[in-house]
């Protein structure tokens, strides 16, 4: 019963980060000049074209006008229009989101695989060659900018070696793409049991997960290591280890109590991700929403960036709240 | 002074990594001030009958798509990474550190401060929901592309962050004696903050610093490499990376590889500083160091007894 | 009542725009998820399949001059005339329009009749008289007479779009003046006489609709079919579309109905691939017959390849430096030459263009009749430049910004080799990166000193081009070139169809234009293909798009 209180006063307060969020937003992007009315007729337009359009736009109206217009619309579920690729924003995102949401879920599980073993086998062995490799490994990887990391990639995988696809987006353009179910291209051609396209998405996500996988695989290590070493210090593991409990049980115990910590930084990763991808997107040219957003806001296109910046501060939420769940499971200290 | 030198010295010697990280910073600051002596050519000159040459005799590094020297840029290339990432992360300190204290401070007690701490701190998490590269890009294109504009951009991006980390250590340093014995004895809340509560906070936030400062580099480097960063030909290692992104695939390497090496280097530098520091300022972590530097000391001594006496000791 | 030329409105700077936008390379690109919708349909023999930067915003020309909709319109409609065609001089297997003046041919011209069969135009020069073909149906099966040419032109002055500039550019005032004398027959009744009134008909600005399925699908709500036409196409040409999917694909099929020779590509597919690196490979691999608007350097690459074939003719397209005539120092006339003599066209030509542009040495396409290169006294001279600096009183240098548009991956590095150069005389540049959109306005604002702007006016003639750019009232004139008598010259060549008296007059415009300087010339883009070596039938036309009618495989 606490638990569904606790739940719904998280959700209730969505709304009003969610507002805040949009008009922050919306107050930066409108910052930025440049005016959509010009854009869409072209440099040779009339001022008297132009003050039509604006007008048709709405945009001769005072600020806190365009906002609340902004705001009901969003409550009809309409996002606007992005006058780049003259579709709804809302449809551009569908296609988008997916496509950023899968690379970045593949790479975070990339991470946590490599993250959490190594931080765990450093924890154990704290002077182990593994221990050092480990610090050695999250102090280098933090200092690399991942666009930069994905070019030696690519330029050892696939103009050196030739292993890799061209860094030319998600399927080979010979494929043809999985009716879509849930955007997401492994799942989809699975489904559809298409396994060439479903080789040809895993081969064109090998690179860019290698990147963000391996670059994100630091912090998570750092904290799996910092917290292990403590639970493993702390007194009811000096305890298990004198009641001879096995060696593999007590490091069990300790990662559950680890756990919180660890599961707080992936879920802060994960929020980050779907925005800090964008390098990563914009090398591979992946079509993902990030991308979609920096070419709104370079291009006085605020509606790609308002949509965008709404769908990943949703996420952001859902993502925060998903996880204090799991602390109040995992902690029975707070549950009761 | 001497001994503190010497000191350094033997910490240098336990821990390679401190010195490592010291002496990259120390390597690329040297960089920074020396270039205009030490580069063979104007970084910003484009001399197009030598463009993208790969490296050689005359162009260590080689040449980019319209000839100017990447050599000469990669070492020029810090004096404005390192300007914008210090002067960005320092006003983002200076900014989310003061205010992070008064949140911190005034987090409990009376009336209307608490009131604007909490608004404070909502108004931080909306700041840190925010996409970051969206905030910093949208930042740059309404203000113009220029270094003032980069380091306003990381100041903001990296605010939040101080602000927290200050609010958390003022919250635990308040409830401690001494700053309950400061406003006994009549100090203002402002003369206790200044005087006891920032100072004990501080350990922390260096070590944030530097780390941050090599985070600030590869901000401008994204940013750059967008499009939203500093001024074309400006020697900037994310410029040029991006400069030289189209010509990867290609098979030219040597306009991204150069300056995307130097800038991990750096970075990597700035982190092994921040470990050092974080080292430093934690009592317990600091004991353990100079726990260990003792004994390398009583490991030396002994060896010299060994060696200059006839028989053990 | 707009005067002439005052609400001037180009029909091209839009779609160089998202040109630039769209169809670089570069980092910050926009780039359409490859999710849904079909994938490419193998490239067999009658199916034309083409790598474009962007489907048809709108389909439209009153409204819309996206790159993807100008190669839709020459496929989708017909014109009332047309210009011969030759074979490119320059470039092998390529044929061009005619678009000399011939002094043997009637009205001098090189003309065909499209939907209008005969002509005759007035000796005063103010009255047409268009004979229509009979026999010509539309796409929606209406019979072709006199009453769409009437509706379209009517459309013109209703629609408030790109209408207004055509009929004031043929100094059209009123509607009535297009008369209908026939069911095949049609006159256009001017004021003034005007050299251009023939060659407009050529324009692909000016396609010819189906005002009965128009006028019967808008009904009394929409009577111009503006949201029609946006997504469909009422007329007369040898294609229909079939499937319109923005963001992704356009497919048009051949007519059986049309009225000329079938054409031979029956189903042509359009699919956006807004990355040029991603068109360069589709047609490295064999997957499309065409890949439009690649980089110079990808074009060099594909040189090595046996089943690609690249063509480069000469074209419309002009690059150049606004020169702000209201900024200092740019008012100074000795400064504007002196960045002429600096700016290293060679330099330029070569390692951004990798030779597929010539330099610019006259103020209008250098393939339009009339042009004259000699003026051109601008060959790279530091010395002169410093000297002419010194006279004009800033002989200690200056400094000033350039603008350049961040949507074009060539104006960055044009820039960096202009500024290497002037800084050699003292002439300090910092470099301006705008966004694409904030850089049109900078140029509609005419707000910078140096700006970079890049063009191609549609109509072969000089006195288009030059009153375009030139003409002190000209909407498009932004670098505030003000000269009366440049004015006066070009308008009066605009005013006679004399071309024993347009020569010498544009002649005289030209040497003062190119004296004073009012550009910094830099260069004559080629307009490039990059095509399967087997695809024949490529003719360039001077509004620098496709026309998918012309291509057949070998």
């Amino acid at each position: 019963m606490r638990v569904l209180t606790y739940l719904a006063h998280r959700l209730l307060f969505i709304i009003p980060q969610l507002l805040g969020i949009i008009l922050v937003s919306f107050l930066l992007v409108k910052s930025v000049p440049g005016d959509p009315a010009v854009l869409m007729l072209g440099p040779t337009a009339t001022p008297a074209a132009i003050a039509n359009l604006r007008g048709a736009l709405g945009l001769d109206q005072p600020l806190y006008v365009q906002f609340f217009i902004y705001v009901k619309n969003l409550l009809h579920g309409d996002l606007g229009t992005s006058w780049q690729t003259t579709r709804p924003v809302l449809d551009d995102l569908v296609q988008r989101f997916p496509a950023t949401l899968e690379l970045v879920t593949l790479s975070l599980l990339v991470a946590i695989g490599v993250g959490v073993t190594l931080g765990l086998y450093a924890a154990k062995r704290p002077n182990g060659w593994i221990a050092r490799f480990a610090d050695l490994y999250g102090l280098s990887v933090g200092a690399l900018p991942d666009f930069w990391f994905a070019l030696v990639l690519i330029f050892v995988f696939y103009t050196l070696l030739g292993w890799a696809p061209a860094p030319l987006g998600r399927l080979d353009m010979i494929v043809l793409p999985p009716p879509t179910v849930t955007g997401a291209l492994t799942i989809d051609t699975l489904l559809a049991g298409d396994l060439q396209a479903f080789g040809s998405a895993l081969s064109h996500l090998a690179l860019p997960v290698l990147t963000l996988g391996l670059l994100n695989a630091g912090p998570i290590l750092k904290m799996t290591q910092s917290t292990m070493e403590k639970m493993l210090e702390s007194d009811f593991s000096r305890y298990e280890v004198l009641c001879g409990v096995p060696q593999k049980l007590v490091i069990r115990h300790a990662l559950r109590n680890a756990l919180p910590s660890i599961v707080t930084i992936i879920s802060v990763l994960y929020g980050f991700l779907i925005g800090g991808a964008v390098l990563v997107e914009i090398v591979f040219s992946w079509g993902g929403a990030g991308q979609y957003a920096v070419q709104g806001v370079l291009n006085s296109d605020i509606y790609p960036v308002l949509g965008f910046v709404l769908f990943s501060a949703i996420f952001s939420l859902i993502v925060y709240i998903v996880v204090d769940l799991i602390y109040v499971l995992l902690d029975p200290r707070i549950s009761n | 002074m001497l001994a503190k030198l010497r000191l350094f010295g033997r910490l240098a010697l336990i821990r390679p990594r401190f010195a490592a990280g010291y002496v990259i910073v120390v390597i690329v600051a040297i960089l920074a001030i020396l270039a205009p002596v030490i580069a063979p050519f104007s970084p910003t000159a484009a001399d197009s009958l030598s463009f993208l040459q790969p490296p050689s005799g005359a162009h260590v590094f080689g040449t980019d798509n319209v000839g100017m020297d990447i050599f000469s840029r990669t070492i020029y290339a810090p004096r404005i990474d390192l300007t914008i990432a210090i002067l960005g992360t320092g006003l983002s300190a200076l900014l989310g550190g003061s205010l992070g204290a008064l949140v911190g401070f005034y987090s409990s007690g009376r009336g209307i401060r608490v009131w604007l701490s909490f608004a404070l701190m909502r108004a931080a998490d909306v700041l840190q929901a925010f996409p970051i590269f969206v905030f910093a890009i949208a930042l740059v294109a309404s203000l113009g592309q220029s270094i003032q504009t980069v380091v306003l951009a990381i100041a903001f991006v990296n605010a939040p962050i101080y602000l927290r980390l200050m609010r958390s250590q003022v919250l635990s340093i308040r409830s401690m004696r001494y700053v309950e014995a400061s406003q006994v004895n009549g100090l203002s809340d402002f003369q206790t903050i200044i005087r006891h509560v920032i100072p004990n906070a501080m350990a922390p936030v260096l070590a944030q610093l530097s780390i941050n400062v090599g985070w600030g580099i590869v901000l401008t480097a994204a940013l750059s490499f967008i499009g939203a960063g500093v001024r074309a030909p400006t020697p900037e290692w994310g410029s040029m990376i991006a400069m030289g992104f189209q010509n990867v695939v290609t098979g030219q390497w040597w306009p991204s590889m150069f300056p995307g090496t130097m800038l991990a280097v750096t970075v990597f530098g700035f982190s092994l500083v921040g470990g050092s520091i974080e080292v430093l300022a934690d009592p317990a972590k600091r004991r353990l160091l100079l726990r260990d530097v003792r004994l390398h000391d009583m490991a030396r001594a002994a060896k010299t007894a060994e060696r200059s006496s006839l028989g053990p000791v | 009542m707009p005067d002439l030329f005052t609400r001037m409105k180009l029909g091209s700077s839009r779609r160089q725009f998202l040109q630039t936008t769209a169809a670089a390379g570069g980092a910050a690109m926009v780039s359409a998820s490859l999710g849904k919708g079909e994938a490419f349909a193998q490239a067999t023999g009658d199916t034309l399949v083409i790598a474009a930067p962007a489907t048809p915003q709108g389909l439209d020309i009153e409204f819309d001059v996206s790159l993807g909709s100008i190669d839709t319109l020459g496929a989708l409609y017909e014109y009332m005339l047309g210009y011969e065609k030759m074979e490119d001089p320059n470039a092998p297997g390529v044929l061009r329009e005619d678009t000399s003046v011939h002094a043997d041919k009637p009205n001098n011209m090189a003309l065909r009749g499209r939907l209008a069969e005969a002509w005759e135009v007035s000796p005063d020069g103010r009255k047409a008289t268009f004979k229509l073909r009979e026999g010509v149906v539309s796409n929606w099966g209406n019979p072709f007479t006199s009453k769409d040419v009437k509706w379209t032109w009517d459309r013109k002055f209703n629609a408030k779009g790109q209408g207004l500039f055509q009929t004031a550019v043929l100094g059209l005032t009123s509607p009535d003046q297009i008369k209908i004398e026939g069911d095949h027959a049609i006159s256009f009744n001017l004021d003034k006489p005007t050299p251009i009134l023939l060659r407009q008909q050529c324009n692909l600005a000016n396609p010819i609709y189906d005002g009965t399925k128009c006028a019967a699908v808008g009904g009394s709500d929409d009577p111009w079919a503006i949201n029609f036409l946006k997504n469909d196409s009422a007329g007369f040409g040898p294609y229909r579309l079939t499937q319109l999917v923005r963001g992704q694909q356009a497919v048009f099929e051949a007519r059986a109905d049309y009225w000329d020779t079938k054409p031979a590509m029956k189903r042509v597919i359009m699919r956006e691939v807004p990355q040029s690196a991603s068109r360069f490979s589709l047609l490295q691999g064999g997957a499309v017959d065409i890949a439009q608007f690649l980089q110079p350097r990808e074009l060099e690459a594909l040189k090595s390849e046996k089943n690609v074939a690249v063509d480069a003719v000469n074209a419309s397209y002009m690059i150049w430096l606004e020169l702000n005539a209201k900024i200092a120092p740019f008012d100074n006339v000795g400064v504007r030459r002196a960045v002429n003599l600096a700016i290293p066209r060679d330099e330029i030509i070569r390692t951004i263009y990798y030779g597929y542009a010539d330099p610019q040495t006259a103020p209008m396409p250098y393939i339009y009749p009339m042009v004259d290169k000699s003026f051109f006294s601008y060959q790279y001279d530091l010395a002169k430049a410093k000297a002419l600096l010194d006279k004009a009183g800033v002989g200690k240098g200056f400094s000033t910004t350039i603008s350049y548009n961040a949507g074009d991956p060539t104006q960055e590095p044009i820039a960096l080799l202009i500024q290497t150069s002037l800084r050699q005389i003292g002439v300090e540049l910092t470099l301006e990166k705008l966004p694409a959109g904030v850089f049109y306005e900078n140029v509609t604002k005419r707000a910078k000193p140096m700006i970079f702007y890049q063009d191609s006016p549609w109509t072969p003639d000089p006195g288009y081009s030059l009153y375009l750019y030139f003409n002190s009232k000209s909407y498009v004139n932004y670098s505030n070139y003000n000269n009366p008598d440049v004015d006066k010259l070009i308008t009066d060549g605009l005013a006679t169809l004399d071309n024993a008296v347009r020569l010498p007059t544009y002649a005289q415009v030209q040497k003062t234009l190119m004296d004073e300087a009012p550009w910094g010339f830099i260069a004559y883009p080629k307009y490039t293909l990059a095509r399967k070596a087997n695809l024949k039938g490529f003719t360039y036309y001077t509004s620098n798009n496709l026309r998918f009618q012309d291509f057949t495989r070998s």
